[in-house]
């Protein structure tokens, strides 16, 4: 890794990171703010939900309507959205164009030209990749638990909060992961921010679509939402070694993949 | 003897659709200031990229200071420096933070020194961002950059486009005290005037072929005659195959041109049976050797 890149990446990411952190967390506290009045309008609520199609909060993470009006339901229904949407997008638009950006903009001739090695360069935009996905999760989640301590009526699980946070971190890093190898896919230089932000909603569509309907819940699987646990009030709710072995496999595999393909890759401007 | 700066066999690089470079073949010499000129297209970048390895061979070799451009090429960049045609740099950086930034691959203070030396040379505004400089001003960045660590070979492609008169000179200077200094100049370029200025020997590259390798002062002195002919009636086709003949004769209505490279008694041998209205027989320019190669 080369610090003087790698201080650089960081320096020009870091007020799309503020911005996304800021954004999350401004949203994550604002839905936490209704809590209270979800809470005292329970029953026009609950008379709301009872006429959507069975399975809808499903998507959610939702098994139980009830759970929606606990502190920590509630939060993790809204988390779905903001981080594992969200977070998502905002973890496979950074890494798939840290790389290639240098090529479409053309700056890939004096990285190239500069006494660094092809592995130096994947390590030390990757670091930053990691390093940013690792911030915004630690600094939402803080955001998130901070939130739940003020709006909560009855105490929470602070261990499901942690493990949620961790599902959230595994999924952003995969998708982070997934980003550097789709990059290194595209043959002439050209963003690919459109095609990571319509993979990551059509992957949660299809989850959706899944948990929605009955016959289907198999093709859950082809999405790494499937993997995530969600259900947060479930007693023994924990972090699934199948789960973590499929995110970290996977991100260490696509990592990998990314790096032999870059170091091999021809620079097209 | 010292090691070529830069020597390339068989070099070949084939890519898609596009036209790479096709069983090339040169060496340039420690220290000397090398053209390598051909229109665009014609593989001068992708002949640089393959050498700067953002491009990988086909097949052959290419070896810079004798380290091969694909396995040492970190070793190769330490002393080696790059403008590259497009002076596309971080547009939101300003000037001077950009230097710094680029010596300090080379050494942990940035070259400070070197930066403020080449930045008055070119009257470079070190505050202002790169996105907002004229392309001229970007060149001036891009010179400065290459220059920073010392390099022993300088690789430069197209320098010279958007730098105003002034600033051509001073480039001009600065290459050729350099290489007083000992650096070595592969410059690529398809304007004729600076590389005649400028080097000794130049490479001639045509549709991924180097066609060419020779001294500047060599191919001026070749004994080829600019002919000019003017036929009293049809031109005929008796010339076509005669021996000396550099390329198709060009023919516009009753008069044909040509360069010619072989005995004169022959050419008038030829002609003397022809109703021959006019003929004239010249040296060419260095620019009409150089298009006689591209055509």
């Amino acid at each position: 890794m080369n610090r003087n890149l790698f201080m650089r990446e960081l320096k020009s990411n870091a007020l799309s990171l503020l911005i996304w952190t800021s954004v999350i967390t401004a949203l994550t506290a604002l839905t936490m703010s209704f809590y209270g009045v979800f809470l005292e309008n329970n029953q026009k609520i609950l008379a709301m939900i009872s006429i959507l199609p069975e399975g809808t909060l499903q998507f959610k993470g939702i098994s139980d309507v009830d759970d929606l009006f606990s502190v920590l339901g509630f939060y993790s229904a809204n988390n779905v959205i903001y981080m594992l949407v969200l977070g998502s997008i905002y973890s496979i638009v950074l890494s798939s164009g840290i790389l290639l950006r240098e090529e479409y903009n053309k700056t890939a001739e004096f990285l190239l030209a500069w006494p660094l090695s092809r592995g130096e360069i994947f390590y030390s935009k990757a670091a930053v990749v990691f390093l940013n996905i690792a911030v915004i999760n630690i600094v939402t989640a803080i955001a998130g638990y901070i939130t739940l301590e003020v709006v909560k009526r009855e105490p929470f699980s602070t261990d499901a909060f942690i493990i949620m946070s961790v599902y959230t971190l595994l999924l952003n890093l995969f998708f982070a992961s997934l980003g550097l190898f789709m990059s290194m896919l595209v043959k002439r230089a050209r963003p690919i921010t459109t095609l990571s932000i319509g993979l990551v909603l059509i992957l949660y569509f299809i989850f959706t679509i899944s948990n929605i309907t009955d016959g289907l819940s198999v093709i859950g699987y082809a999405t790494p939402y499937k993997f995530v646990g969600m259900d947060t009030l479930a007693p023994d709710y924990r972090l699934d070694f199948i789960s973590v072995l499929y995110f970290g496999g996977l991100s260490l595999l696509l990592t990998f993949i990314a790096l032999r393909l870059y170091k091999r890759k021809e620079i097209y401007l | 003897m010292s090691t070529p700066a830069i020597q390339i066999t068989d070099l070949t690089k084939r890519y898609g659709k596009d036209r790479g470079i096709e069983n090339a073949n040169m060496q340039v010499e420690e220290g000397e200031i090398f053209g390598f000129i051909g229109p665009n297209g014609a593989g001068k970048s992708t002949t640089i990229r393959v050498l700067l390895n953002l491009l990988f061979p086909t097949s052959g070799k290419a070896r810079i200071m004798g380290m091969d451009v694909v396995r040492d090429s970190k070793e190769i960049k330490l002393k080696t420096g790059y403008v590259p045609s497009d002076a596309n740099a971080y547009p939101h950086m300003e000037a001077g933070k950009f230097l710094r930034y680029c010596g300090r691959f080379f050494s942990p203070d940035g070259n400070e020194r070197r930066i403020n030396e080449k930045t008055e040379l070119f009257e470079v505004d070190r505050k202002r961002k790169i996105g907002d400089l004229s392309l001229g001003n970007r060149k001036k960045i891009s010179i400065i950059q290459s220059l920073l660590h010392e390099p022993r070979l300088l690789i430069v492609d197209e320098p010279t486009t958007g730098l105003d008169l002034l600033m051509q000179a001073r480039f001009f200077e600065l290459l050729k005290s350099e290489n007083r200094r000992g650096m070595t100049v592969f410059y690529s370029s398809h304007t004729l005037s600076d590389v005649q200025m400028l080097c000794k020997r130049v490479a001639i590259i045509r549709e991924g072929r180097i066609i060419k390798v020779e001294e500047i002062e060599t191919l001026r002195k070749r004994q080829l005659k600019k002919i000019f002919i003017e036929f009293g009636s049809a031109v005929d086709n008796s010339l076509t195959g005669l021996p000396g003949i550099e390329g198709a004769p060009l023919v516009s209505g009753r008069s044909v041109r040509f360069l010619y490279s072989g005995e004169i008694n022959q050419l008038l041998s030829v002609l003397s049976s022809r109703n021959i209205a006019d003929m004239t027989a010249e040296e060419p320019s260095l620019e009409e050797i150089f298009m006689h190669y591209y055509n």
